[in-house]
């Protein structure tokens, strides 16, 4: 496939969709149906839709590999993306829809117990176009950001609890250089946690994937640990951990899942003579290292952070 | 370049070279520095020196041309590669014998072939980069030009090439001993030698070269004529800052200390016969010096790129880079490759070579996070990429 094509692929899935890729219209909030999470409220939970998203950007990246092209690429598909029909389009996996939805309410319901008068934006909770910033389509991702923030603006946020790297850094470090007058706060939810009492019992090994953008842009690193610590799992370094760690390869699965596997399957193999049990704290990473994970014979469990402390 | 990377993947020998190199790489840096803590003072000091001067480089350009010039070197501003092969050109004319030390700057003007094809013999000198023009390949990195070749691999080139007694099961202290004695005939029979420089004094018209193998010794000792070939941000303020340079250089890519650092100050000479200075002694009798421009005053007035004229070249961002560690030099345009390599093409190329490169950074910034001149590495590769994407798709 041609540069352009991905890039403008994704480009006009976000403007016309409001996803990178299609998905279904709901798939940010389906989650968080009959948990009665309030919907007005101070704080609010923004996912930015990040976890829900990653099956759709999995079966996208499939397809490129196995067609040599992008799912529901043209208008006549953009049209189904905005269906319930998507399945037809892309198929994601059943067991990673499973999971991000999983995680995400688990994060919700640490983050609710966490933060007092917790609400959530429901159909609100829009993906905050991370990956267009990403990529580096300025123009596209102003305009994209500017709905989304006009969108959490009538609905009165003041400060928002993010649950991703991806989604903080855009949301705390970029939004404001973009949009003029940005005044939400912006906390990650590993940063508002309370650590549960200590544990006694001693639940074995783990090794933290310190995510990019927490390691070197977010300083998000003691957290985790202390979290995890807290809970009685004991925590092993990785060879390249912390400030040091070592990326997943994600970010340039859109233009070399060959390249992207590729990374992973290093840190893959790095992490997993650590220890047996490695936790990620992005769904990028969980979706790189799981994918890597697919080749390679390593009997190894890798699980999302909120996986262990819900 | 998005084609290329499925069969740069696939080429299992390159893949393994890189990995056997890049775990060496992480593991000497990180203890250089644990034990070393002085050098990172040092690496600020060199950084600011450089700032300094990129601020001021006409001033800085002319003060070390007066100074050269003062220790009866012949300077020559270049500000093309095609104007540099030019002068070299003329220097050397045809029918000569020239021994090169290995010099990236050389390498962006494409000098070997150049000199080559106007009739001259011409060996490298350092052994990865002999190696690469065994090959008749591009360096692979900037300081580990066969950095994508295994032992084996490179036995068997060596004996193909060299007609040596070599197999895949030799040892490296046997191919280096075949190589040795092949280019020891070279130096002596040499009528010129060509480096770089790892630094050039403005004070005092110094130029410092760093090296491990010892033929950089031999290519500006042995022949008639020196010729040096330095881009203008190599010039520093001043001696001292010229050998931290290249400490911190050395350092920074995983050799510390230095085996030697070169400091040349004019031709070779001699007041023993009454006093009276003769040039031409043991060493050579001219010092030629080619100050290039090709490109690099042009990228000091984009706000954003110059800042990659601080970089000393050391090459640990490649060795720390995720992509690097698979694609090595390929993903970089004819000499520069990886994080500072996708910036130097930009400014000795175009930004267009650079451009599709930008789309297979990480950003992970571990490159940022390394580089002893913090140059935002990662950070302007995604400004070179917000510029191409938006005319890509637009």
């Amino acid at each position: 496939m041609k540069v352009g094509d991905i890039i403008r692929y994704i480009v006009e899935n976000t403007l016309e969709t409001g996803f990178p890729v299609p998905a279904p219209r709901d798939v940010a909030y389906r989650w968080a149906l009959n948990r009665n999470i309030p919907r007005r409220g101070r704080v609010y939970l923004y996912t930015g839709a990040l976890y829900q998203l990653v099956p759709y950007i999995d079966a996208s990246v499939k397809s490129m590999e196995r067609f040599g092209r992008l799912p529901g690429l043209g208008k006549a598909a953009r049209l189904l993306s905005r269906t319930r029909l998507t399945g037809i389009a892309i198929r994601p996996r059943r067991e990673l829809i499973e999971w991000s939805e999983r995680v995400v309410a688990s994060i919700a319901s640490l983050a609710v117990r966490n933060v007092e008068g917790l609400a959530y934006l429901y159909e609100d909770d829009r993906y905050s176009g991370v990956l267009l910033y990403e990529i580096g389509a300025e123009d596209a991702f102003l305009k994209h950001a500017s709905r989304v923030y006009a969108a959490l603006k009538e609905r009165g946020v003041e400060k928002l609890i993010t649950i991703d790297p991806h989604t903080t850094y855009v949301m705390r470090d970029i939004y404001p250089k973009f949009i003029d007058g940005y005044d939400i706060d912006v906390v990650n939810y590993l940063e508002v946690m309370k650590d549960h009492q200590a544990s006694r019992v001693l639940k074995g090994k783990v090794t933290i994937h310190d995510p990019c953008l927490y390691a070197r842009t977010l300083n998000i690193l003691e957290e985790p640990r202390r979290l995890l610590a807290s809970l009685g799992y004991e925590i092993a370094e990785a060879k390249r951990s912390r400030e040091n760690t070592y990326c997943c390869g994600g970010p340039v699965e859109a233009f070399s899942p060959k390249l992207s596997l590729a990374i992973a399957r290093d840190r893959l193999r790095e992490l997993a003579s650590t220890a047996t049990t490695i936790v990620t704290l992005c769904p990028i990473c969980y979706l790189s290292l799981s994918r890597a994970r697919e080749n390679m014979s390593l009997n190894i469990t890798i699980k999302d952070i909120a996986e262990l402390l819900g | 370049m998005l084609n290329l990377v499925e069969t740069i993947i696939d080429n299992e020998e390159l893949q393994e070279a890189l990995r056997r190199a890049t775990a060496h790489a992480f593991e000497s840096v990180k203890k250089i520095l644990a034990s070393n803590p002085q050098l990172m003072e040092m690496a600020r000091e060199v950084k600011e020196a450089k700032e300094r001067v990129l601020s001021h480089l006409d001033h800085y350009i002319s003060m070390t041309v007066k100074k050269l010039e003062e220790r009866k070197a012949l300077v020559y501003l270049a500000s093309s590669a095609a104007e540099a092969r030019g002068i070299i050109g003329d220097i050397v004319g045809s029918g000569k014998t020239i021994v090169l030390s290995k010099s990236m700057s050389a390498e962006e003007i494409g000098l070997r072939r150049f000199l080559e094809s106007r009739g001259n013999r011409v060996y490298e000198t350092d052994l990865g980069q002999f190696l690469v023009q065994l090959e008749e390949g591009k360096p692979m990195h900037v300081t580990a030009p066969a950095v994508h070749m295994t032992k084996e691999k490179i036995a068997e080139l060596v004996a193909e090439k060299l007609g040596a007694n070599l197999s895949r099961q030799s040892s490296p202290e046997e191919i280096v001993a075949v190589v040795r004695r092949f280019l020891r005939k070279q130096f002596v029979n040499a009528d010129i030698g060509i480096s770089g420089a790892n630094a050039i004094a403005a004070d005092t018209g110094s130029i410092v070269i760093l090296e491990n193998e010892g033929n950089i010794r031999l290519v500006t000792g042995l022949p008639e004529k020196h010729i040096v070939v330095a881009g203008v941000e190599k010039i520093v303020p001043n001696l001292i800052l010229a050998v931290k340079t290249a400490i911190v250089q050395a350092a920074f890519a995983g050799l510390y200390p230095p085996t030697y650092i070169n400091i040349i100050s004019g031709p070779s000479s001699t007041g023993d016969i009454e006093h009276k200075r003769v040039y031409g002694a043991h060493g050579p009798r001219e010092l030629h010096v080619i100050l290039l421009d090709n490109g690099r005053r042009k990228a000091l007035s984009d706000e954003r790129l110059r800042e990659i004229l601080r970089c000393v070249r050391c090459g640990r961002c490649l060795f720390e880079c995720p992509v690097w560690g698979h694609l090595a030099n390929h993903w970089g345009g004819n000499t520069y490759g990886g994080p500072m390599g996708i910036l130097w093409t930009a400014v000795v190329e175009d930004k267009r070579e650079a451009y599709p490169l930008t789309l297979l950074c990480l950003q992970c910034k571990r490159c940022s996070q390394v580089c002893p001149m913090s140059i935002p590495l990662a950070e302007l590769i995604h400004d070179l990429r917000k510029e191409y994407v938006t005319k890509a798709y637009t």
